[in-house]
């Protein structure tokens, strides 16, 4: 389990994330795409601050505490929006939503 | 040895589990595979140490984000969708071309050509450290997470009931 190895796991979730969130037309799978993207930095984050010269300066877990923070506050605005955008046009296909106010 | 077999398999699951997240057509199936993503990153957060953060991963996205998931799913669509309906979007074909462009000529050479360190230093985990750290020079931003996680709460309430006023108005017509 070296450094290189963690940041090329979190390179490949990361473009994992991207992929999903390039290529699915659900509005709720593009967002969890987003969830995974964050959590490839997450990893980063950890495996950057385990190798580091001082892991007793605990930079790289209180990083990842502020980012999951961030992400929880992201996915609870963004599926309000999603349900919002739902009642309003009855879908949450990202192809249909491409208006900003009903026809 | 265990620790690098260990890592592994975590890192396989993790891999797999967002792949079938992402790709999966019926999206409840994809929100189980994410939180089984989600639990691997946890293992791999104690295989490097890091058990606070660990617990929180679970607690935070296994607990409260995939259930969220769960219920925004099940107040939006059918779950599986139309079969004959695509579930890719328009043009998909340059998501895939960016995503591995990104992988490939981006991340893996930035990791490749980076001086990267090789030894871990012996580290005791400690909850109390973590605690006195993040209220001696990260207080600050403790108060504007905790500012931050109040106001997208309300946004949240107040995005999430916007369509009520209209239904209202249509009843009383």
């Amino acid at each position: 389990m070296t450094l290189e190895n963690c940041l090329i796991l979190g390179a490949v979730l990361f473009c994992i994330g991207l992929l999903g969130a390039l290529t699915r037309r659900n509005a709720v799978v593009v967002l969890f795409s987003i969830e995974i993207m964050l959590n490839a930095a997450n990893l980063n984050f950890i495996a950057f601050w385990r190798f580091s010269d001082n892991p007793a300066v605990l930079n790289g877990p209180l990083f990842t505490l502020f980012t999951i923070a961030v992400a929880a506050a992201e996915v609870a605005v963004g599926l309000a929006l999603v349900i919002a955008v739902y009642r309003h046009f009855k879908t949450v296909d990202l192809e249909q939503l491409d208006t900003l106010k009903e026809e | 040895m265990t620790q690098e077999i260990t890592f592994w398999v975590l890192a396989v699951i993790a891999v797999l589990g967002a792949l079938v997240a992402v790709r999966r057509r019926n999206l409840i199936h994809g929100v189980f595979a994410l939180m089984i993503f989600f639990a691997a990153l946890a293992g791999l957060f104690l295989l490097l140490l890091a058990e606070f953060i660990a617990a929180v991963q679970i607690l935070v996205y296994i607990g409260a984000v995939g259930i969220l998931l769960l219920f925004a799913i099940m107040l939006t669509e059918r779950v599986t969708g139309d079969d004959a309906r695509d579930i890719t979007s328009r043009g998909s074909f340059w998501g895939w071309v960016a995503a591995l462009a990104v992988l490939v000529f981006l991340l893996l050479p930035a990791i490749q050509s980076a001086d990267l360190p090789q030894t871990t230093e012996p580290y005791n985990p400690s909850v109390k450290a973590l605690g006195q750290q993040m209220m001696n020079p990260y207080v600050v931003t403790l108060e504007v997470l905790a500012l931050l996680l109040t106001a997208a709460l309300i946004g949240a309430v107040a995005a999430s009931q916007g369509g009520e006023k209209k239904k209202e108005d249509a009843d009383d017509a």
